[in-house]
């Protein structure tokens, strides 16, 4: 599996949260993300997109109550389409069935098209160990792989780069040096890798959806090298999360009007490519060998939990990143695993284990921003609850329990918000206690644990000198009601 | 076939199933969608024709208008001569050296090969058995031209289902990419392509192809820095010639 660093997240966070000029751009581009979405919509008119929403889910949730129906009928499609289908239930198996076709067939450059799961397999450092050079394709994942860094957001690997870092990179590492601007780096990109393009004997692609029906994989690109990579190489490999899969061809209509409006607010990606098994035999071109290659790797754990099971829902669109007021400012690599961001923060505990991603879950506002954008109206914020809930009873995912404070915390808080007549006297206690530290609306240190902890990051908003239930008495009985 | 590494799938399957709590079978709430009958999917693929057909004109226009919004140069041309006087002026103006095409019936109804030629351009049939092709990399190419299947008026997108005579490149190694198309091949929407080729899939299965790729404008990324730029593996320039007339 691919490097855990998801219990580094406060340390990772707080090295970017210190980085200005990073802020200031992460802020920006976001923000980009964000509006080309919003504009998207309105030209397709809110109330179309609620309907394809709407449709988005009830595809996925009916395919994904009955996954083993489907994955049986897309294994004997892709199967009667002549190619093989094999199952991982990890990412160690994984790996061993792109070894073993890798070193049966004496495949020796294999070309990458973006595959989030390869990520989760950490193919790359596999391949490389056993002689077969891999080359990431799609211009962002081949900056990270020279770079030799994971990537910093869903659909755009490499947009915490700059263009003066990729210069330098290319200088370095491809010996194109002083390159000035960003047209003259992806030309000096697209030259480097075509000659990997055209001679390479192995091809490897994730997958955007898996038709049951007819046993297509579909891959929904920009660039065009994940045409190459399913047209050039002699073998070619699919390697993809069980969850990706679709009943019909006719179901692809409404994700294909999904994904990209949300992603990057564009109508319809350059390509889209729909790959049903090995080249035929009158065919001019393609490949000879077709493998998929379907893996759980701990992804059957979201799918018995009835409250999780639709975090198996997401298209990977990167909507939830891009308006996430935590991501934006931390970043993707802060999350610590291949998925970052919002629905990163309830798929990597559950997939790499809740006691080595227990702050993940917290690292949000609740504020729900990522469910109101979300095509496939995820409920991400509830499942971060639960998680949240997991963690400080202990749960069946997860071997440990919080912190003897965190308990008694959330218990207290509990009794607290149920009370009216307790919630007044820890009012009145709590503005006496804060006199002394508090300055103007926001309490900036505080000397006693657990609270000085948690002001090392924050600021904590003092008590208002009166509170909301008596500001809204008082409007009431002014407004004469 | 690889022995003895990862999962057998009726274990896989098992596995899923067990975490979903389901017994084995069907749905047991059927997706509409998946118990239709074949006879219904025809009928429906009947009468989406017919639809096409009686509105074939506002389909080919907004065809013309959307394709042109996502990046492809439209020209609709009047007659043969007009269509083959396109090409032959983009030839002309990018210097063009090398052209490979595929082996369609739409090049029955515009014959490019003698004008190209007549600038001093070699034309290579991408086709297996080709005697042109000889020696000839079609990376070297500098301009690709192609029929299509369908184009869908929708999203502006041209529709290729490779195969023999039509390969998966022709469209995708050179700069240039023009695409002949005709009127009576557009579709109004990703509904009709999806449901037309799940009829083929469903009647046809393997025999339906290995392939089908959407081509919506050129090749493009913004990888740094969000930064457009229009051209990366793919073509960097794609021209639409609808073949406006009785076809
Ligand atoms: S959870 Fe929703 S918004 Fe986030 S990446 Fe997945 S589909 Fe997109």
């Amino acid at each position: 599996m691919s490097e855990v660093k998801t219990q580094e997240f406060r340390r990772a966070s707080a090295k970017v949260l210190a980085n200005a000029k990073l802020q200031s751009y992460l802020g920006r581009s976001m923000g980009t993300f964000d509006g080309a979405r919003a504009e998207a919509i309105e030209e397709i008119s809110p109330e179309r997109w609620e309907e394809l929403r709407q449709q988005g889910r009830e595809i996925k949730r009916h395919t994904l109550d009955n996954l083993d129906y489907y994955l049986e009928m897309l294994q004997e499609r892709v199967t009667a389409n002549g190619g093989h289908v094999h199952f991982a239930k990890d990412a160690a198996e994984a790996r061993a069935i792109v070894g073993q076709i890798a070193q049966t067939r004496g495949l020796k450059l294999a070309i990458k098209s973006k595959s989030m799961v390869s990520e989760e397999m950490g193919l790359n450092p596999f391949l490389e160990s056993i002689g077969t050079e891999p080359v990431e394709t799609d211009l962002g994942e081949y900056i990270i792989q020279l770079a030799e860094e994971t990537p910093f957001h869903i659909i755009a690997p490499a947009m915490h780069k700059s263009k003066e870092e990729v210069s330098e990179l290319f200088g370095e590492k491809i010996g194109r040096p002083n390159l000035q601007d960003i047209e003259a780096m992806a030309g000096a990109a697209r030259e480097v890798l075509r000659e990997k393009l055209v001679s390479a004997d192995m091809g490897i692609t994730g997958a955007n959806f898996l038709v049951a029906e007819t046993g297509t994989v579909t891959l929904i690109t920009n660039e065009g090298n994940g045409r190459f990579c399913t047209s050039v190489p002699r073998v070619l490999v699919s390697i993809t999360g069980m969850e990706k899969v679709v009943p019909s061809m006719e179901d692809l209509a409404t994700f294909i009007r999904l994904l990209p409006r949300a992603a990057t607010g564009q109508r319809i990606s350059s390509y889209v490519t729909h790959v049903y098994g090995p080249k035929r035999p009158e065919d001019e071109d393609g490949p000879e060998e077709y493998h998929l290659i379907i893996v759980d790797n701990g992804r059957s754990k979201l799918l018995a939990d009835p409250d999780l099971r639709e975090a198996l829902y997401c298209i990977r669109c990167g909507a939830c990143l891009n308006t996430c007021p935590v991501y934006r400012k931390v970043g993707g690599h802060s999350y610590g695993w291949v998925y970052p961001g919002p629905i990163g923060a309830v798929v990597s505990p559950v997939l790499v284990g809740l006691e080595r991603s227990k702050d993940l879950p917290n690292a949000s506002s609740l504020c729900g921003a990522c469910k109101d954008v979300c095509p496939i109206k995820i409920n991400i914020p509830h499942m971060l609850l639960k998680l949240r809930s997991q963690i400080s009873e202990g749960s069946p995912t997860s071997s440990t329990k919080a912190s003897f404070v965190d308990r008694i915390t959330s218990k207290g808080y509990r009794r607290l918000m149920s009370s009216p007549r307790l919630l007044g006297m820890a009012r009145t206690l709590g503005l006496l206690a804060q006199w002394p530290f508090s300055r103007g609306s926001f309490i900036r240190r505080m000397p006693i644990p657990p609270f000085s902890r948690w002001t090392r990051t924050r600021d904590m908003p003092a008590l208002a000198p009166k509170s909301f239930r008596q500001v809204w008495k008082e409007r009431l009985e002014e407004e004469g009601r | 076939m690889i022995e003895g590494v990862g999962t057998p799938s009726e274990q896989f399957i098992a596995s899923v199933r067990e975490a979903l709590g389901r017994k084995a079978g069907p749905p047991e709430r059927p997706y509409a969608r998946m118990v239709e009958e074949r006879a219904s999917v025809e009928e429906r693929a009947e009468a989406t024709m017919e639809r096409l057909s009686a509105n074939r004109r506002a389909n080919v226009d907004e065809l013309a208008r959307v394709a042109s919004l996502r990046g492809w140069v439209v020209h609709r041309a009047e007659g043969v001569e007009d269509a083959v006087g396109y090409v032959y002026q983009l030839a002309q103006k990018l210097e063009t050296r090398r052209v490979v095409r595929s082996v369609e019936d739409v090049f029955g109804d515009v014959p490019l090969d003698d004008a190209l030629t007549s600038l001093g351009a070699t034309v290579h049939v991408m086709a297996r058995g080709d005697e042109s092709a000889g020696s000839f990399d079609p990376a070297d190419a500098d301009l690709g031209v192609t029929g299509v299947d369908y184009a869908i008026a929708e999203t502006g997108t041209a529709v290729i289902l490779p195969r023999r005579g039509v390969s998966r490149v022709t469209s995708l190694l050179p700069p240039v990419h023009v695409a002949l198309v005709k009127p009576s091949q557009t579709l109004e929407g990703l509904d009709d392509l999806y449901l037309l080729r799940r009829l083929a899939y469903l009647r046809d299965g393997v025999d339906a192809g290995s392939y089908m790729n959407f081509i919506t404008g050129p090749s493009r990324t913004a990888d740094i820095e969000q930064t457009l730029v229009i051209g990366a593996h793919g073509p960097r320039e794609t021209h639409m010639v609808i073949l406006d007339w009785g076809l």
